[in-house]
């Protein structure tokens, strides 16, 4: 009996998590998608988001899988400094991240002017370029600690292991350190592509133009009220969730495969 | 050849070592824990750096403190390390953690050793479902699928049963042999290190104290410290100048008096339990108790018992090895041990 009640108070609990989700699903008919996606240019801010996304995702692969694989390592000289610095960032909020960056990217700082300064006269603000400054800002900690934390589950001593087979440290990392890392790393890249696609604080600051889908939805809420605005937030989570969805299933899949 | 002379500065002390190890040979490294063993093959592994000296293998230097200074980082060593975890590779199947380096011949080399190891029919599996005996045989195939030129063990079979890791020694044993490379084992257990070893060296507290036979080290420790190491767990007044002390082995020391084998003593029986095929017994000697194993069971608690300690090494006060005026009692005894001070 206490068995079936632990059941149903989890269940409880569940739904009421899911709740926004239910609401969104009872409250969209078939008819209200295809009226306000079907348009001209109704699913050009899929589109934005979607190419957006891609490129925060490329960038944080290139650029913050090194520093989370020397952060689980402890190579970096004062570790703690360097955990707190992606703590922080982790830690602002959306909308104060927007503000700062138009103190760093803004056409008027010494970065802005040097994006213009560059043959295409690049700008940081109300443009693709800035859309995926904003997302990067907002994914990035996010898929730092989970990358640092995929890293350091790898046993160095499998590394070690490699090396003395004949391995150089490149080659090592490409064929033990990246497989053993990759559940935790499509998690963390996973998660860094769902805060990506709804980014909006940082976003409505320096990215107004052109609309993601977050701005769109909030954009047709002003203008047009609520109802027109769930359709594109339906879009939004059928995006953004699938990916993370897949990545857990597949990592759960691949831990249990190696550790039995 | 394998040769290292190396030195190593720890929080608490300095590894000191001088080791050659020739082709074919097989060396145990014994002593207790944190004495600097695993320090000392991380060294030759090129896992560590060593503070000051050198190692060789084949004539290559691979490491020199010295000018021209040398570090050949681990991957173009050639060493093969394997310890108690074998470290698989758990995203490839057995046939991949064999082949897993870059000379290894997945053809015909890769069947032969995979039959001599006996895995031939796990070459499918993934590592997850092996046991751990099967994990061992095919960390030691990938070393020898590999081509090391020398081969490193440091405890690698700490937590299997006792005939696992009896079959697994005599396996290396024989893969030295046949491949001719120097071997070093770290071991736990001085059992094994007899087992497998043509030479014992005994490290304590980073210092090398005795390099020897295995027998001859046992048998004939170099210093006091040496035999409490390798399980003399008591010592008796000895012939000589005052604080000489005759070692005594538990597994030497048999019930009655014959004074032609060694040392004869009476004693009170302060403790008997039973002890494998045997019996431990206490015995208290002159205000020492040693103890000893005996086939059959001993007096009661509290009689008398008669002892001989066959052979027995004598320490001067110094705890240094003293030899006994007219010798040993054993004429096949062995002597002269090889004694390492630095």
């Amino acid at each position: 009996m206490s068995g079936l009640a632990s059941v149903l108070g989890a269940l409880v609990i569940w739904l009421a998590l899911l709740g926004p989700v239910i609401a969104l699903l009872t409250h969209l008919s078939g008819s209200a998608i295809a009226s306000a996606l079907t348009g001209p240019g109704d699913l050009d801010p899929l589109y934005t988001s979607l190419a957006s996304g891609a490129v925060t995702l490329a960038v944080l692969l290139v650029f913050c899988t090194p520093l989370a694989y020397m952060m689980a390592r402890g190579t970096l000289p004062f570790p703690r400094v360097w955990e707190a610095g992606v703590l922080c960032s982790l830690l602002l909020p959306p909308l104060v991240i927007g503000l700062l960056l138009i103190f760093m990217v803004g056409p008027y700082t010494p970065l802005g002017e040097l994006l213009n300064a560059t043959p295409w006269h690049l700008s940081a603000t109300n443009t693709f370029l800035a859309l995926v400054i904003a997302e990067v800002y907002e994914s990035a900690p996010y898929y730092v600690v989970g990358a640092q934390a995929a890293f350091a589950d790898v046993d160095p001593r499998m590394e070690e292991q490699a090396a003395l087979l004949g391995d150089r440290p490149r080659r090592v990392f490409r064929r033990v350190t990246l497989p053993l890392a990759a559940p935790g790393l499509g998690v963390a890249l996973s998660v860094a592509w769902a805060r990506a696609m709804g980014a909006f604080g940082a976003v409505i600051i320096i990215a107004y133009h052109p609309y993601g889908l977050p701005l769109q939805i909030y954009v047709t809420l002003q203008e047009t009220g609520l109802a027109s605005a769930l359709p594109y937030a339906l879009v939004l989570l059928v995006v953004a969730l699938p990916l993370p969805l897949a990545a857990f299933t597949w990592s759960a899949h691949a831990r249990r495969r190696r550790r039995g | 050849m394998l040769d290292a002379d190396v030195e190593v500065d720890r929080r608490e002390f300095t590894v000191r070592a001088q080791l050659r190890v020739a082709p074919g040979e097989r060396l145990a490294l014994f002593g207790p824990s944190g004495a600097g063993k695993t320090t000392l093959l991380e060294v030759i592994a090129g896992l560590v750096r060593p503070a000051r000296g050198r190692v060789q293998l084949g004539g290559r230097v691979l490491t020199s403190t010295e000018h021209p200074k040398t570090f050949v980082p681990p991957w173009q060593r050639r060493v093969g390390l394997l310890r108690q975890d074998p470290g698989l590779f758990p995203h490839l199947s057995v046939r991949g953690n064999l082949c897993y380096g870059p000379g290894a011949d997945p053809g015909r080399e890769l069947a032969q050793v995979a039959d001599a190891l006996g895995i031939s029919a796990l070459l499918p599996a993934m590592p997850v479902a092996l046991s751990g005996g099967q994990a061992h045989r095919v960390a030691l195939g990938r070393l020898l699928l590999a081509h090391c030129d020398a081969l490193l063990l440091d405890e690698p079979y700490a937590g299997l049963d006792a005939s696992l890791r009896r079959s697994l020694t005599e396996l290396v044993a024989e893969l030295v042999d046949a491949r001719e490379v120097p071997a070093m084992l770290v071991a736990h257990e001085l059992a094994e290190a007899q087992a497998f070893a043509h030479r014992l060296a005994i490290l304590d507290h980073g210092q090398l104290l005795q390099v020897g036979a295995p027998d001859e080290v046992v048998l004939r420790p170099a210093s006091r410290r040496v035999a409490e190491l390798v399980g003399y767990l008591g010592f008796v007044p000895a012939a000589g100048p005052e604080g000489t002390v005759a070692g005594v082995h538990p597994e030497r020391v048999t019930s009655g008096a014959h004074d032609e084998r060694g040392v004869v003593l009476t004693g009170t029986v302060t403790g008997c339990r039973p002890s494998g095929a045997g019996w431990e017994a206490d015995l208290a000697v002159d205000g020492t108790t040693i103890t000893c194993r005996l086939p059959e069971r001993p007096a009661e608690v509290g009689g008398e018992l008669v002892v001989t300690v066959v052979d027995p090494p004598s320490f001067g006060p110094d705890g240094a090895a003293v030899a006994r005026p007219g010798g040993s009692y054993l004429p096949s005894g062995p002597s002269n041990p090889e004694q390492v001070g630095r």
